[in-house]
This record gives C-alpha cells, structure tokens and sequence, in this order.
C-alpha cells in the first residue's frame, strides 16, 4: 500500500509510468537527485499526514518506502 | 540606511551575511565582519570540536557583535560540532549541504538562531516549518557547494514560498547585485567571495591573487556528472584533471568522490592554485583588490542605497 502511493508520487513528479518503478530502482537511475527527493518527501508528508525527511541514504524508491512505513508504525 | 527584518532579528546594522568558507573563514574573519556591521561566520567545515571551540574564542575575544558558525551537515563531525554551537550559544547558526532539521531542536532551545542555506523551495518550506529564522537561498552563481538554480530565479520563488526572511547568495559582488536581491524581494544577502580578499581573510595569498585576476569565465563546476557534490571554483589544472576523470567512461560516483579529497585545504592553507581548489563565484571578475571588511561592506552599501533610491527613474 505505501509502495504503491510512494511510486506513484514519484511517477506524478517525473513523469513517467508508475510501472516503471519498482522497489528496486535506484533514483540515481531516474535522474532524481537529493531536491527531487527533499520534494518528494513533502508531497509524502501531505498524503500520510506524517512529519518526514528522506535521509542521505535514500538511495532506492526500497529505501524511501521502507523509512515511511517505519515512520507510520 | 537599508534596514530590513533580518537586521533586527540578528542584531546587525548591514543585511549582509559572510558565507562560510570552509578552510577560509575562520574567527578573525568572522569577528572583522561583524565589528563592520555585517554578519561574519565562522566555517565549521570538516573539523573537529576542538577546532571549533577555538575559533568561536578568537572571535568572542575580538568582537561583541553577533556573528555565527555554519555546519557543513556532510562533515564527519557535524553532531560533535552541532553540540558545540548550542553549548557556546553562537548566537547565529548557517548550515549547508543537507537537512538541519535533527538539529534545529537542540539550536532553537539554547536560543539560536538558524537560519540555513537552501537551493529549492521545498527544503525551504521545510526549514520554515522545523523553525528557521530566516533561510540562504543560494543561486549557482556561487563558489563551493552548489545547487542547480541561478539567484535571479530562485530567491522571488523562495520569497513567494515562505514567510520567513529570505537572504540572497550567489553572484552578489557589489552594490548593485544587493540592490537587484532586494527588488527580488530578498531581506539580505550572503557575500562570499568578495570576502575572500578581505585584509583580514587568512586564506593564503596565492588564493586571493587568484579571485583578483579571474574574469567573468574564469570559473568552472565540477561534480555535475553524478550530482549530489556539484562545486563551483577557478579553472585551474585541478579543475581540468577533475573533468577529464568525471567523464571518463570508466567513471562511477565513487571515484568521481575521492578525487576533491584534500584539494580545497591545498590552495587555501598551501597556496599550490594549480592542483588545489581555488573555490569562488562567478563574481570573481568584478573583484580587483583586498579591501578591509569594514571598506567592502561601506563601498557595498553606499552604491546599493544610491541605486535603490533612484529606482524610481525607471517609471514614467
């Protein structure tokens, strides 16, 4: 369920296929660097209803989903 | 007189900050620029808490003015030193590279003032939220640590984003660069390289030599290729090695990562302007010799207060 809303705000940021994403891809890969992600973050913060930040070692869309599903408990 | 939120909220007579710079700026700087009436800070950068503690003396003992430390949040010390600001209660605290907001909790309770550099209005947005007094919006024109924005695009965007002062950076090397951050809806700026030269800057003298003979192309940024560690500095042999290495096919992230290692501490303390880092803004042409801090900040804001009074002669 996280997965799916995290991968589908990116696929919304970047424009792309949410198909595209998987837990796996590495943002590097989608040409996302560390202001794509502070942005993301937010527009998780929005949909959650949480108080986020992506940390230095998000490297996957894995990473980001498995810090917001730690943070929503 | 240009007076302005950030002026009263830290304290100071001139809205003008001195960035930062890591390996340059240091207390004597620091506390030359405050007792000018600006807001002089002192570089944290990758070094320890002893380091620090030393340099916040050197500049208690030399002014009584506010002036501040900016946190490099990538340096491996950064929670020591985060610790040491709060302890010394440095009325002022500047960060770059990252997110402040682990830290912003312990600064804000002892009573200082945060007021961190950012390159997109979402990390403001966020920094306002977590308590900033104020944000840096830097454009890329700026030497060091850059982001991918230009000043004149991103400080109206910040200023429309939040409600906090915002400081301009990047590019602003003269009177006229602070009059054009004010009409952008800017309540100060941050000046680096044209602190650089001060009299009172240590920076080693081959350094400032090298700011004082650059033209308007004389800069060149490194670290584009895989982003993240994108650095504004002087071309120079490092710059080209760097290039060459940073595009090589065989290139990843990694090697493209130690090859700054030690190059910033070469040009600055060493003076070897070849095969360091000579870090500075695309500013660097406007700037033809050392002044003290006092003289830079008296020039800059009696040329700004001359051309924002007579802006009205641009409307009929």
């Amino acid at each position: 369920m996280v997965f799916e809303k995290v991968a589908e705000l990116i696929a919304e940021k970047i424009d792309v296929d949410v198909s595209e994403i998987k837990e796996d891809t590495k943002f590097e890969d989608l040409s996302i660097d560390s202001l794509d992600i502070t942005e993301i973050a937010m527009s998780i913060e929005d949909e959650f209803d949480i108080e986020f930040e992506a940390s230095a070692d998000t490297k996957t869309v894995g990473d980001l989903v498995a810090a917001v599903e730690a943070k929503i408990g | 007189m240009i007076n302005s939120p950030i002026c009263e909220a830290v304290g100071i007579k001139y809205p003008i900050f001195q960035g930062g710079m890591a390996w340059i700026a240091d207390g004597k700087l620091a506390a030359a620029v405050s007792n000018a009436g600006g807001l002089g800070i002192i570089s944290a950068m990758n070094a320890d808490s002893d380091y620090l503690r030393e340099q916040i003396k050197i500049a208690k003992s030399a002014t009584d003015k506010p002036f501040g430390v900016n946190i490099m949040l990538q340096s491996p010390h950064s929670e020591e030193v985060a610790k040491v600001v709060a302890e010394e209660k440095v009325p002022v605290v500047t960060t770059g590279a990252g997110s402040p907001s682990k830290f912003m909790e312990m600064w804000i309770e002892a009573g200082i003032k945060v007021i961190p550099v950012i390159a997109s209005v979402s990390m403001a947005k966020k920094m306002e939220k977590c308590g900033a007094t104020a944000v840096v919006a830097e454009g890329q024109e700026s030497g060091g640590h850059i982001g991918e924005l230009t000043t004149m695009a991103i400080v109206p965007q910040v200023v429309d984003a939040v409600n906090i002062p915002v400081i301009a950076a990047g590019g602003i090397g003269d009177g006229r660069g602070v009059a054009a951050a004010f009409m952008l809806g800017a309540s100060g700026v941050q000046l680096g390289t044209r602190f650089l030269v001060a009299k009172e800057c240590g920076v080693h003298q081959n350094y400032k030599d090298a700011v004082i003979k650059a033209s308007d192309i004389s800069t060149a940024t490194t670290g584009r290729r895989f982003g993240g560690n994108t650095c504004r500095g002087i071309k120079n042999a490092f710059t080209r090695n760097f290039i060459k290495e940073e595009y090589a096919p065989e290139a990843t992230s990694e090697t493209v990562a130690n090859l700054g290692v030690g190059a910033l501490r070469k040009a600055a303390v060493e003076g070897d302007v070849k095969n360091g880092s000579v870090l500075a803004g695309q500013i660097s042409g406007l700037i033809t010799k050392e002044q003290t801090a006092e003289e830079i900040i008296t020039e800059i804001f009696t040329q700004a207060e001359e051309l924002l009074g007579g802006a009205s002669k641009w409307v009929k």
